[in-house]
């Protein structure tokens, strides 16, 4: 079923959930749960956040893993009807879905922002008009208002003027890909990208510093059109895909897991890799490390979860990916073999760091 | 006829946010004001546009042009009559939600509750002070229970910097109670418009209002009100809600008949209910001193001894022993046992799209 990746969703019980892929199981949305209200489970681990009259845990992937685990254990318990087994694994991954009648409203990028372009400039905060004037520019690049959307707390209306992020979601690959074309070459005064010292800042975040080389990571960085600052508020562009340009469609691949290991490749496509899931298409595989059942196996994709990795590596260049091998039986009765990083289990053990993916230095 | 605290936000099943605007309600309704109104929903002209909840909505204005207002509740009338409770009371209107078209209201108790459990860290420079004035509020004697935030405050799309702190202040022995502690309180963050302030206030915010005032007599009213100040850079204001043991009035109770526009004056001999919406003045002495273009039936054995407001300007305006003068919609009041008794009523609905408008004002001989 397709449901498209960015939407909010909040829910009966008052969590706010971010749209975690846009193919899901029938009658159920994958989600990350972003907010959730701190009456049933609550960490100080994670940040609060005073959002729509409540008190919410902000749920942060990247705390000590221990505390992590304690809090989604609570989790399970006490939103188990959020917690979804999935009967496409052999083992199912740790997925977040919330089953149709749960939701309480669906918040559309799409919806947002037409609605958002609609309002006078005189009558939009200073925020609202920098995304009203940063969407004016990117329609210069052929894409039409309908092919865009505003997301996160500008759509929800909860943000702050001098530290949000303006997060823009691009329906279907093809156009986003449009859209990059044109912003390597526009120029707009209003536009700027992230400096050599901004991108190690960014770099030294999260377990970006242990897994990349820094002068290849900035490197790639500044080749990265999707992410810069309009107005000096930075803005992140997202891809979601439409319905028929899924590069899976959930139910039509079985996944059972061989192991956890290391390989080599070289990267064929990154067409899939604006995405939510992304998915690299790879050749050249090598085994480097990693459980014995996985040695030899010929990977042909990458999957991945976070969107560290969306437009990291481009064709022809020599990638290193590390995380959970599974064995893929298609419906057709192909089988192919690739490496899934970053599914939410991974987040809970100190082993996080080891699911990764890097461009390896030529 | 129900008790339903005043200043609560209301999403209705059709897209609205309301505002409760009174504390008594009838039977199955909810009085309220519209405050945004999808832009789908209505071709409204005339009024300001927000981007809320992934929507664009327009301000709901009853200050805005009058013909354009007008032509605006006759949309509203025609396309949402079910929001449109026609009182037989008062043969008035008024905007109502049906209770069954209500989705959901913001608790704006346990809003306050749950904002004052986030950690001091995890809140930004607005919530920050929302929660020192709130801390500063209850060193009044009122409690933190007895409290509430209202608005973008509790909706969580305020702008920092911008956005007024609507705190909520249940009860009005609780409501009188922190007024008069803020007459002497003091906080570095704390500050009251000078005389200065508001007279430049009053010359740049001229509303229909406020034109029955001189600038002085404008400064003198406003001197005294506490329930709007700013703190930390950020407007305040102070909203009191009666609880239902304390109403002034039970909807249902009194039949009010409408007699026309016109202006008396009396003193006040209770003040107690001027601080809730609607609020109450209770005069003695009350004389007629004009009525309006109208040749109205008066009986002058009835006396007069209310003064009503559903306009915020006006709560506040008047203190007991003083003399006020008032002009509004003059209502024959009859009680339950046949009493009768006149009042002034200003600031209902129709008010703003009739003649009235420019007319209504209360003022207090200070």
């Amino acid at each position: 079923m397709h449901f498209y990746e960015s939407s909010i969703i909040t829910t009966k019980d008052g969590l706010h959930c971010q749209v975690y892929g846009n193919e899901h199981p029938s009658g159920k949305i994958l989600v990350k749960p972003k907010y959730i209200p701190t009456n049933k489970i609550s960490s100080d681990a994670l940040p609060y956040r005073f959002i729509s009259g409540m008190k919410m845990n902000r749920l942060d992937l990247w705390i000590n893993p221990k505390e992590l685990k304690k809090y989604i254990d609570d989790f399970r318990k006490k939103y188990k009807h959020y917690i979804y087994k999935s009967n496409v694994h052999d083992i199912s991954p740790l997925f977040f879905a919330v089953p149709k009648n749960r939701i309480e409203r669906e918040y559309s990028p799409r919806k947002g922002l037409s609605g958002l372009m609609k309002i006078p400039e005189k009558d939009l905060d200073p925020h609202l008009q920098k995304v009203a004037k940063l969407i004016t520019f990117l329609l210069e690049s052929g894409l039409k208002l309908n092919d865009f959307g505003v997301t996160y707390s500008t759509l929800m209306g909860h943000y702050s003027p001098k530290i949000s992020d303006i997060n823009i979601v691009v329906y279907g690959k093809d156009k986003f890909w449009k859209l990059m074309k044109f912003m390597e070459s526009s120029k707009n005064h209003d536009l700027r990208w992230k400096t050599y010292e901004e991108w190690e800042h960014f770099y030294k975040k999260r377990n970006r510093h242990m897994v990349h080389d820094k002068d290849t990571y900035i490197k790639n960085m500044h080749r990265k059109k999707s992410e810069g600052f309009f107005m000096e508020t930075l803005f992140i562009i997202f891809a979601v895909e439409n319905k028929n340009e899924a590069w899976f469609k959930w139910g039509q691949e079985k996944y059972k897991r061989i192991g956890i290991a290391k390989f080599s490749g070289t990267v064929n496509s990154n067409k899939n890799s604006v995405v939510r899931p992304g998915c690299y298409e790879i050749s050249k595989s090598a085994f480097i490390s990693g459980e014995d059942t996985c040695k030899n196996l010929p990977i042909s994709k990458i999957a991945f979860y976070s969107r560290d990795y969306c437009m990291l590596a481009y064709p022809d260049e020599k990638i290193e990916a590390s995380g959970i091998v599974e064995e893929v039986k298609q419906k057709s009765g192909q089988t192919y073999y690739r490496i899934v990083i970053g599914y939410f289990d991974s987040y809970l053990s100190e082993k996080r760091d080891d699911e990764y993916m890097r461009v390896i230095r030529n | 006829m129900a008790h339903f605290y005043e200043s609560m936000l209301i999403d209705t099943v059709d897209g609205f946010q309301c505002k409760s605007y009174s504390n008594q309600h009838p039977e199955g309704y909810i009085i309220v004001k519209p405050k945004y109104i999808p832009k789908d929903a209505l071709d409204l002209k005339g009024l300001k546009y927000r981007f809320l909840f992934e929507k664009c909505m327009i301000r709901f204005n009853l200050f805005s042009d009058k013909e354009k207002l007008k032509e605006s509740i006759k949309q509203f009338r025609k396309k949402f009559p079910d929001y449109i409770y026609e009182c037989k009371d008062t043969s008035n209107w008024y905007f109502a939600v049906p209770v069954k078209k209500i989705k959901t209201v913001h608790d704006s108790k346990k809003g306050l509750l749950e904002l004052m459990k986030v950690p001091e860290k995890d809140l930004d420079q607005y919530l920050t002070l929302v929660r020192e004035l709130v801390e500063f509020l209850t060193k009044s004697g009122v409690g933190i229970n007895n409290l509430g935030i209202t608005h973008s405050t509790l909706l969580g799309n305020y702008t920092p910097g911008k956005s007024d702190i609507d705190i909520i202040i249940y009860g009005k022995k609780n409501g009188w109670k922190v007024l008069d502690y803020l007459k002497t309180a003091k906080h570095e963050k704390l500050h009251w418009k000078t005389d200065k302030e508001w007279a430049e206030y009053y010359k740049e915010h001229k509303t229909s209002e406020s034109a029955h005032f001189t600038e002085q007599e404008y400064v003198n009213h406003m001197r005294r009100k506490k329930y709007e100040g700013m703190f930390g850079g950020n407007v305040f204001t102070l909203f009191t809600v009666e609880e239902a043991k304390e109403s002034w009035f039970r909807w249902g109770e009194e039949k009010y008949k409408p007699i026309g526009t016109a202006t008396i004056t009396g003193k006040v001999t209770s003040h107690y209910d001027s601080l809730v919406r609607p609020g109450c003045y209770e005069i003695s002495d009350g004389k007629f001193i004009k009525s309006s273009g109208e040749n109205l039936n008066i009986d002058k054995s009835i006396p007069i001894t209310k003064v009503v407001t559903y306009s915020i300007p006006f709560v506040q305006q008047a203190l007991k022993g003083e003399q006020i003068t008032a002009c509004g919609l003059l209502e024959l009041a009859t009680g339950k046992k046949g009493k009768k008794y006149y009042r002034i009523v200003v600031g209902y609905f129709d008010s703003y799209i009739s003649d009235r408008r420019e007319k209504e004002f209360i003022k207090s001989e200070i």
